[in-house]
């Protein structure tokens, strides 16, 4: 037996959750040809069909774009710390944290999320992120296609996988989803909203391994300093388009907003593709070029996060390579590893 | 780890009092702080060679190393060199002014493993200051440590930092202090050596059996003086440096300080030359 629901009983189930106060966050078409992971106006603004993923990735329920640390107040030479300016921030300990609820996210984004539970948590735990993960349910939409840059199957995903899902969805193909709760928050979300059925979902058998990732953790780990990296990556025009649609990219600056935004301390995302971010302040940069840049990405993903927290950095989505303006991103580093 | 409360929020700061400033060169200043909060100043501690982040409100963070002594319980101090925006708005601060602090971050000197060594300090312009908390730890603690050896230059004579600590420390016993600066940087009264520090250095003949040595400056002062060690006979495992990646959150998050598989600001900034030497050239 399987538990099903419509798709008129999801778009329901998304109009009562943005009714109830929660952030609902699902793919919509923000213009044509493109289709983003956005906040949800409306039930109607959820796209389900018809494209591979998303440009952008669910990070951003968690790790938001820009996010407040921390107010101040000066006076005189006296300062006094507050709590954020915005509505929504968690710098107060004690403040609500709004409850989120990202629908047809794709299993190669929520996957991304145990994967960044190492990074906020080894040693110091980050709260700012961690309170935000606890009030986020996800529900997955297993893909029926895939993209010519989705190489899922190659870092150990698939179109089904569950990890970092709180129910996944399969389409049957008559307008109606199978519902598999994984988690109690997804059987909370689903409790009394499915109807029993014989009919099981199916999903795509996903893209053929496109390279063997040990291969490529091997190849960065003794090819520090090696022309690799200029003949394929001296194209990159350091934009950060790759870490910025990433769903495991982390990186981030602390910034001042200044007195004239209300003295405020933000973290920001950043990326290891940004001249400035290894910059010294003698002017010596350990990485100066472009290729250096892109080593990193690579050496990263997959030598450094897999030795220290056991997983690699990378869940096959894709977004680095069909958003670089260049096409260089993962999938075309790794398989030129791979096959050169 | 400082991180008592599960709940806290890691990047929030401490806010210290300034209680002097010290201008040491034409570009470089050093402050003396002190919490506000009476309940956190009793319980703060640190080790020497271990780094803060300090912030100038309205204007952002930047990392430090701290270079007071561990034993001074009543202040912490650090010391910087005017590059950009935060050390420009440092610049300006005066006494009682409010800085934020967040730390104290990274590894420090294993100041035991040190003890019953001789000590080598060699320092080039602005990495005095990292060095300066390990020297007045080292005198603070005088039994543990066998002679102390200072070889400190800077370009010129203007940009000498902690120049009257230094005529302090060479009347301890057991204390040698050799001063120079690089060619073409000195005054006519200029009583110290005339050299860069790695030359200096072996023309001074430290005459000393399996020391521990701290070697911070420029890569370049770094390299030249290593194979002078090692005629010395001292194994990379002893020589110990601090490094400087730039860095952003202190805490093993933000990706910046990433050297081949280590977080300098977890697993550093203090590394031996033999860590060093197994990382790849990315500092
Ligand atoms: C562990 C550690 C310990 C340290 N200890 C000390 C210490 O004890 N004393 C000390 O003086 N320093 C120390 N540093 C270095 C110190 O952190 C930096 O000097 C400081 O962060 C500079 O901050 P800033 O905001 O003033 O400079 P920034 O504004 O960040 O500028 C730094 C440099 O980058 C250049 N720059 C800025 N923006 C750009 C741009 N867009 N394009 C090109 N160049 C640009 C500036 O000209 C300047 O040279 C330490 C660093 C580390 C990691
Ligand atoms: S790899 Fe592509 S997307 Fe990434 S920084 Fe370079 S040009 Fe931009
Ligand atoms: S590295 Fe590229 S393919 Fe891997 S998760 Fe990030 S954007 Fe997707
Ligand atoms: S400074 Fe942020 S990870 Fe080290």
């Amino acid at each position: 037996m399987s538990e099903i629901i419509s798709q008129s009983g999801l778009r329901q189930l998304v109009a009562d959750r943005i009714a109830a106060g929660t952030i609902v966050s699902g793919p919509t078409q923000v213009k044509p040809k493109l289709v983003l992971y956005a906040v949800l106006g409306s039930p109607d603004d959820l796209l389900l069909e018809g494209f591979v993923r998303p440009d952008n990735s669910i990070k951003e329920c968690v790790f938001p774009k820009q996010e407040e640390l921390y107010g101040y107040r000066i006076q005189g030479n006296n300062i006094e710390l507050t709590d954020g300016l915005t509505n929504d921030d968690l710098t107060n300990d004690d403040a609500p944290v709004p409850k989120q609820l990202v629908v047809a996210a794709r299993p190669c984004d929520a996957a991304a999320l145990p994967i960044l539970d190492h990074i906020f948590n080894w040693d110091f735990k980050d709260e700012f992120y961690n309170r935000r993960r606890a009030a986020t349910t996800v529900v997955t939409l297993a893909c029926d296609s895939h993209g010519e840059n989705c190489f899922c199957t190659s870092v150990g995903l698939h179109p089904a996988a569950e990890r970092g899902s709180d129910a996944m969805l399969f389409e049957l193909g008559d307008g109606s989803y199978e519902v598999r709760c994984i988690t109690d928050k997804g059987r909370a979300l689903f409790d009394g909203k499915t109807e029993e059925s014989d009919k099981v979902g199916r999903a795509d058998a996903g893209p053929e391994k496109k390279f063997d990732p040990e291969t490529v953790r091997a190849f960065v780990d003794q090819h520090f300093e090696d022309p690799f990296w200029s003949q394929h990556a001296l194209t990159c025009v350091g934009c950060g388009v790759c870490a910025f649609t990433c769903p495991t990219c982390h990186c981030f600056d602390i910034v001042d907003a200044g007195p004239s935004a209300g003295n405020a301390r933000y973290r920001t995302w950043d990326s290891c593709q940004f001249p400035m971010f290894t910059a010294h302040a003698s002017g010596h940069n350990p990485r100066a070029g472009q290729p250096s840049r892109q080593r990193q990405r690579i050496l990263h993903k997959f030598s450094i996060y897999p030795n220290k927290f056991g997983e690699i950095l990378c869940t096959g989505c894709g977004n680095c390579t069909r958003n670089c303006p260049e096409g260089i991103g993962v999938l075309t580093v790794a398989t030129e590893i791979d096959h050169g | 780890m400082d991180n008592a409360n599960a709940n806290a929020n890691v990047y929030k700061p401490d806010l210290m009092e300034v209680v002097s400033v010290r201008q040491q060169t034409p570009d470089v200043k050093s402050l003396s702080l002190r919490f506000i909060d009476p309940e956190r100043a009793r319980s703060f501690s640190f080790q020497v060679g271990q780094f803060g982040i300090f912030s100038a409100f309205g204007y952002g963070e930047s990392t430090f190393n701290i270079c007071s002594s561990s034993n001074w319980k009543d202040r912490i101090e650090f010391c910087f060199r005017k590059v950009g925006r935060v050390t420009e708005a440092l610049w300006k601060t005066e006494e009682h002014d409010v800085v934020g602090f967040r730390g104290p971050y990274g590894n420090g000197y294993p100041m035991d493993v040190w003890k019953g060594h001789d000590l080598v300090f060699l320092g080039g312009g602005i990495a005095m200051p990292p060095i300066r908390c390990a020297v007045w730890y080292a005198l603070e603690n005088r039994a543990d440590y066998g002679e102390i050896t200072i070889v400190y230059g800077a370009r010129s004579v203007a940009d000498l930092v902690y120049v009257d600590e230094l005529d302090e420390w060479a009347k301890h016993e057991r204390v040698r202090v050799v001063r120079c600066v690089d060619p073409g940087g000195e005054t006519p009264d200029w009583k110290g050596e005339i050299g860069f520090v790695p030359h200096v250095f072996e023309r001074a003949q430290v005459q000393s059996k399996d020391p521990v040595v701290l070697v911070i400056g420029p890569p370049i002062m770094i390299k030249n003086t290593l194979p002078i060690l090692d005629k010395m006979g001292v194994t990379p495992a002893s020589v110990y440096t601090s490094i400087e990646n730039r860095m952003k959150c202190g805490i093993g998050k933000c990706g910046r300080c990433n050297v081949g598989p280590i977080y300098i600001c977890k697993d550093g900034p203090v590394l031996t030359m033999e860590q060093l030497q197994q990382l790849p050239a990315d500092y």
